[in-house]
């Protein structure tokens, strides 16, 4: 995965992989971005930061999971109205 | 559900009885809109939200599969194809080169009548809407068929240097100005004219490729071997990485990464899906109120549509521009707008392709009894040409296309962002600037399609 082209300012935050040079705007990210994939070369902490973000994106999932049910709800039935009155 | 059901039929009946009534193969080849401009039973817009309901409705759906190792899995799928090619590959050959001669030979001694000539027939529902629906729904056979370039091979080649930074943009203003070309003349009316083109766009490409040397021509600036190389992509047949043929899931090739590569191929996929609604476009009551004003100003009527041609282009792809700045503010990503433009352009060839396949499945189906009787006796001009109608439901096929292309796009992009992010969510919040764009096109093309046909203005 080092064939990426990058962009950014010199002084946005950055946390860089050491295993490729990419870098992410997250902490969290990049320690995903290790478990995917460096999954051979990580040490433990590695992998103990990999799963932490793991779960919290599992839980961020489920959030946004809910959110987007809600709007196909709406959106169904926003457009069901409307057909029913036009 | 029922006013859709209305909604097919009048575009069947409106397609057929168009065909008809006209009594020509006339049609723009590239548009969504000839032959099946439709009154609504609905008001336009609700049914312009509706489809772009429709597409952001699927983008949620498809935001809830979260698992990457299924997501791989399903791009991954594929068994390889086997088989001698060889033999079929020289057949393939011979097929395309008697196609051309027939093309040429009948275009200026055939018969006149647009329905009856071979050369009419064979060029749009034979190979414009025959040969394009199957490079999609099964594989590109037009890199093996196309006598232009089985041409090539005898030809000498004095191998000059390609320059680099030309890219694919040579393809762009090839494609652009052969939908131009389209639009504005009769190309699908008068045989003689239609050999004319075809003899002059050979012209111009053997010389590309004699000059640049085969290879080089018909990869970087021939801009039909380009359309059908990019349509094949979305076909389940298709050469891996090692180039043997493979078998996929449809559209899953689409996803791979350096499929699209600089701005000249993004560019080019974006020209393909403005081609489409270009010239459904001209032919609508408010380009024809709009433009009035500018021709009575003393703009002539033949810039006009180029400029059209090429700001409608500049505004598509500034859009699509527009949109991958945006994603990689959504996204919070370094990685460079270059790449993300190129990694989310290939999806919207899906889209094409389904607007291709609702648009010229009914053309093509409606014609085809008169390509083979032109087939059969290509010299005699019978007075009566045969014409199959369409079943009452067939309108639905089309709406479904264009669906069903919508869910491909989604689906890849949404691979491809899972594949370029590693947190989920920074993938799917790369993609609200992308659906946004989808559902930009989406009801634009729709929008040209319910509006009334009017003959070209100002001509």
């Amino acid at each position: 995965m080092t064939d990426h082209d990058y962009d950014r300012f010199e002084d946005a935050p950055a946390f860089e992989c050491h295993y490729c040079g990419r870098p992410f705007a997250r902490e969290e990210w990049l320690a995903l971005h290790r478990g995917l994939d460096h999954p051979a070369q990580l040490d433990d902490d590695e992998v103990a930061a990999f799963r932490a973000a793991h779960e919290a994106e599992e839980d961020a999932l489920g959030n946004f999971r809910l959110q987007a049910l809600g709007a196909l709800v709406l959106v169904y039935f926003f457009l069901l109205m409307i057909y029913a009155l036009v | 559900m029922t006013s859709r059901r209305r909604r097919a039929t009048a575009v069947t009946l409106t397609a057929v009885g168009w065909l008809l009534a006209m009594g020509t193969a006339s049609a723009h080849g590239g548009s969504l809109a000839a032959g099946s401009r439709e009154s609504l039973t609905i008001p336009t817009w609700l049914f312009l939200s509706t489809g772009g309901a429709a597409v952001g409705a699927s983008f949620l759906l498809a935001s809830f599969v979260t698992d990457r190792v299924f997501i791989e899995r399903i791009h991954d799928w594929g068994t390889p194809l086997s088989g001698g090619v060889r033999p079929a590959v020289w057949l393939g050959r011979a097929v395309g080169l008697v196609g051309f001669a027939a093309v040429i030979g009948l275009g200026f001694f055939g018969p006149t009548t647009p329905q009856t000539n071979l050369a009419i027939l064979l060029v749009w529902v034979g190979w414009w809407a025959g040969l394009a629906m199957t490079t999609y729904l099964l594989g590109n056979t037009w890199r093996v068929l196309n006598p232009l370039s089985t041409i090539a091979l005898v030809l000498p080649s004095l191998d000059r240097d390609y320059p680099t930074q030309l890219g694919a943009w040579p393809s762009v203003v090839g494609l652009l100005a052969l939908v131009w070309l389209e639009v504005v003349s009769p190309l699908a009316d008068e045989p003689r004219l239609l050999a004319t083109a075809v003899l002059g766009y050979s012209v111009v490409t053997l010389t590309g490729a004699v000059v640049f040397g085969r290879e080089t021509w018909f990869d970087e600036a021939d801009p039909v071997e380009r359309v059908f190389r990019y349509y094949g992509r979305v076909a389940p047949i298709g050469r891996g990485a090692d180039g043997r043929l493979r078998l996929r899931l449809p559209g899953m090739d689409l996803s791979t990464p350096r499929l699209v590569d600089g701005r000249d191929e993004v560019a080019f996929v974006v020209a393909l899906l403005w081609a489409t609604t270009y010239d459904g476009l001209v032919t609508t009551p408010a380009f024809r109120d709009l433009t009035t004003p500018l021709v009575d100003a003393g703009l002539p009527a033949h810039l006009l549509y180029p400029v059209v041609l090429a700001a409608g282009f500049a505004l598509f792809l500034g859009v699509y521009r527009l949109a991958v700045r945006s994603s990689r503010r959504t996204a919070e990503t370094y990685l460079s707008p270059a790449e993300l433009a190129e990694r989310f352009a290939p999806p919207l060839l899906a889209i094409a392709a389904g607007y291709h396949f609702a648009h010229y499945l009914g053309y093509f189906l409606v014609l085809a009894p008169a390509l083979g009787l032109a087939l059969l006796s290509p010299l005699s001009d019978p007075g009566a040409v045969p014409i199959y109608e369409p079943p009452a439901w067939f309108g639905g096929v089309g709406i479904a296309a264009v669906i069903v292309g919508h869910l491909v796009a989604i689906w890849v992009a949404h691979a491809a962002a899972y594949d370029l992010f590693p947190a989920r969510m920074q993938a799917i919040r790369s993609q609200y600037p992308f659906i946004a764009v989808m559902v930009f096109y989406t009801m634009t093309s729709l929008w040209v399609v319910t509006r009334p046909e009017v003959p070209l203005p100002h001509l």
